[in-house]
């Protein structure tokens, strides 16, 4: 009883080892990822909880509040609640748009969209070229040339052309879209899984896997789907900025998003027409497009390069190097 | 070589194939082509028109005749023959393609210069440049562009908006905003990607023969690594060429400049069947040409790859 106790006891905090882990250290004392990190969470949590941190509702008109620029001024906007008209006090810290809705809130709730365009795409695209994947590496044979020809061709179209095909015959919406990047980029997850699986269907532990009487399934789900984990996902968090861009083109162009919902694409193209008179309704949504995308960017190539063993090892060296420079 | 050609045309006649099915069987042609409300009358005389009554293997094999000659039927808006429009778009997209993709070559010094002292200050600032440049939506960049240097600096840049005056001199001062818009996300992945190709080779141990045969710096860095980098760095400039009309399309919409992306998307608009088929096989074709060469630029360049 009392041993056990000890052993509790000495069983380190889970969370504190986390904290001490050297990756952890690291990636503390790396500026740039974690400030990307920590903007990738502030916009995440900003979408999924739109409805409490959007100041006013993106979709309320205030035609006498058009365009106003940015600024913490309060103005007077007029509401009707059950046929009396109350006067309510707003600031328009990003400005108003062409209808006189705020801007502020238009981009939490249009970052909703954008963002899960890009990550829904991310899961969609990875579910099917993982599935073709596997079955290429696994099984080979005639699935495996069907599989890769049929790469080959998909990999040769330039995406905008691909994802404008898929919604001239499909119609744009928010499905659609997805559609078009479960169409337009399963190809690379497909490769990377296949790549992967070819490797290690040759390696000792398959064979024993297989020795022993486990089912393909088994070894698939126990042994091959683990080992695609680390690869699989520093390829999303660099496709996630990708579909971002992607979608916010295909918006802009008018075939993404269409109003009355809104994306951060679908806010420029509307803003485009007042871009003399308002900067604010171009660059706004733009700059959110940028920072988000080069965040996912920034953190996806430090995925990457912990991911690599070799890289892993080279960039620890030179955090510790620079810590202690800089404590010297 | 035959089979590495065979193989380009087995991909664009499969993606076309993709095309013909997603238009003839997951959707249906004419409906493609005529407006919502459109009268039975109309669609029934534009069916038998086009032959769209006819069995679909008897169209499937009409459609792939067609495309061998070039044939891609009447524009419906502009009653003119598709392959005449496109051939009259073509030269402003390449053109401008061509122009920004020259830019975009400055990446290379730059990847280069950032390789030689890792870490170092040019190195950090080319990382993070190239990172803030492929990261930027170029549609964003174009407008930013023209609010900035045509409307805010008009008068000092003299620079127009938007708007095309031809190839030749008169139309150049139209040109310099599309392939500024551009031309940087070229530049940023070539930096980038000449930065990485160049550190992992010098890591090499070649590298390392060549230093202690008492090797000049820049001998062992431009004669050996340079050359033995240019291959991914070749591959990378081929695929930006044919992956030009991801950008040059909504930056030809914006700017304005009647290229293929524009005659696309004003084709997807209007509905014009011809025109959306012919102006994404002439794509694909253009595509299927540039990886073609860069994969003989390859047996050049590493003469252990032979296409047999």
């Amino acid at each position: 009883m009392a041993s056990d106790m000890t052993t509790v006891a000495q069983k380190p905090n889970p969370i504190m080892a986390i904290w001490n882990h050297a990756l952890f250290q690291a990636f503390l004392n790396d500026p740039i990822t974690l400030f990307s990190a920590l903007f990738l969470f502030v916009i995440v949590m900003a979408a999924v909880f739109a409805p409490f941190v959007a100041p006013y509702d993106p979709q309320n008109q205030q035609l006498k509040l058009r365009h106003l620029p940015p600024d913490i001024a309060a103005h007077p906007a007029t509401m009707r609640v059950q046929g009396e008209t109350l006067t309510e006090d707003r600031r328009f810290i990003l400005g108003t748009d062409h209808l006189g809705r705020d801007y502020l809130s238009r981009l939490i709730y249009g970052g909703r969209i954008s963002i899960s365009v890009g990550l829904l795409g991310v899961v969609v695209s990875s579910v099917i070229g993982v599935f073709l994947g596997i079955t290429a590496g696994y099984y080979r044979g005639i699935l495996d040339d069907i599989i890769m020809r049929a790469v080959d061709i998909f990999m040769s179209v330039p995406l905008l052309l691909l994802a404008l095909m898929v919604l001239f015959i499909l119609g744009p919406s928010f499905t659609n879209i997805i559609i078009v990047f479960a169409v337009a980029r399963w190809m690379l997850f497909c490769r990377v899984s296949r790549g992967v699986v070819l490797s290690l269907r040759e390696q000792a532990f398959v064979d024993a896997a297989r020795a022993i009487g486990a089912s393909d399934g088994r070894i698939i789900g126990r042994h091959v789907l683990p080992n695609l984990i680390t690869p699989l996902l520093t390829l999303a968090a660099l496709e996630v900025p990708r579909n971002i861009l992607t979608e916010s083109t295909l918006s802009f162009l008018g075939f993404g998003i269409q109003p009355p919902e809104s994306s951060w694409g679908l806010m420029l193209s509307q803003g485009r027409d007042y871009i003399v008179t308002a900067w604010w309704v171009v660059v706004v949504p733009g700059t959110a497009i940028f920072l988000t995308a080069l965040s996912f960017n920034l953190f996806g190539v430090w995925m990457r390069a912990v991911s690599d063993p070799l890289q892993r090892w080279r960039w620890l060296k030179a955090t510790k190097e620079a810590k202690e420079a800089g404590v010297n | 070589m035959i089979r590495r050609l065979g193989h380009s045309v087995f991909i664009v006649a499969g993606l076309m194939g993709l095309l013909f099915l997603a238009i003839n069987v997951l959707g249906d042609p004419v409906e493609l082509m005529v407006d919502e409300d459109a009268s039975q009358e109309t669609i029934d005389a534009l069916r038998a028109k086009f032959g769209l009554d006819r069995p679909l293997y008897v169209r499937f094999a009409d459609f792939y005749w067609d495309l061998a000659r070039l044939d891609f039927g009447k524009s419906l808006r502009h009653r003119i023959d598709a392959q005449e429009m496109i051939f009259d778009r073509l030269p402003n997209t390449a053109v401008l393609a061509l122009v920004a993709w020259a830019i975009g070559m400055l990446g290379i010094p730059l990847g280069i210069l950032a390789a030689r002292r890792p870490r170092g200050f040019f190195d950090r600032f080319v990382n993070i440049l190239s990172f803030a440049v492929i990261s930027v939506p170029q549609f964003w960049l174009a407008l930013m562009l023209i609010l900035v240097l045509s409307v805010q600096f008009g008068e000092y840049t003299g620079l127009p908006t938007s708007g095309f005056k031809g190839l030749g001199i008169e139309g150049w001062k139209y040109m310099i905003l599309p392939a500024m818009a551009l031309a940087p996300t070229v530049l940023g992945r070539n930096a980038q990607i000449t930065r990485s190709t160049m550190i992992e080779e010098v890591a090499k141990q070649y590298v390392s023969t060549a230093r202690s045969k008492g090797l000049a710096e820049n001998a062992i860095l431009y004669g050996h690594v340079l050359k033995n980098a240019s291959i991914s760095i070749v591959t990378l400039m081929g695929d930006e060429l044919a992956g030009f009309m991801n950008g040059s399309t909504v930056v030809e919409i914006i700017f304005g400049w009647p290229g293929i992306g524009k005659l696309l998307i004003d084709g997807i608009n209007a509905r014009d069947l011809p025109i959306v088929t012919a102006s994404v096989f002439v794509v694909a074709l253009m595509v299927m040409v540039i990886n073609l060469c860069v994969d003989l630029l390859y047996t050049w360049l590493d003469p252990r790859i032979a296409y047999s």
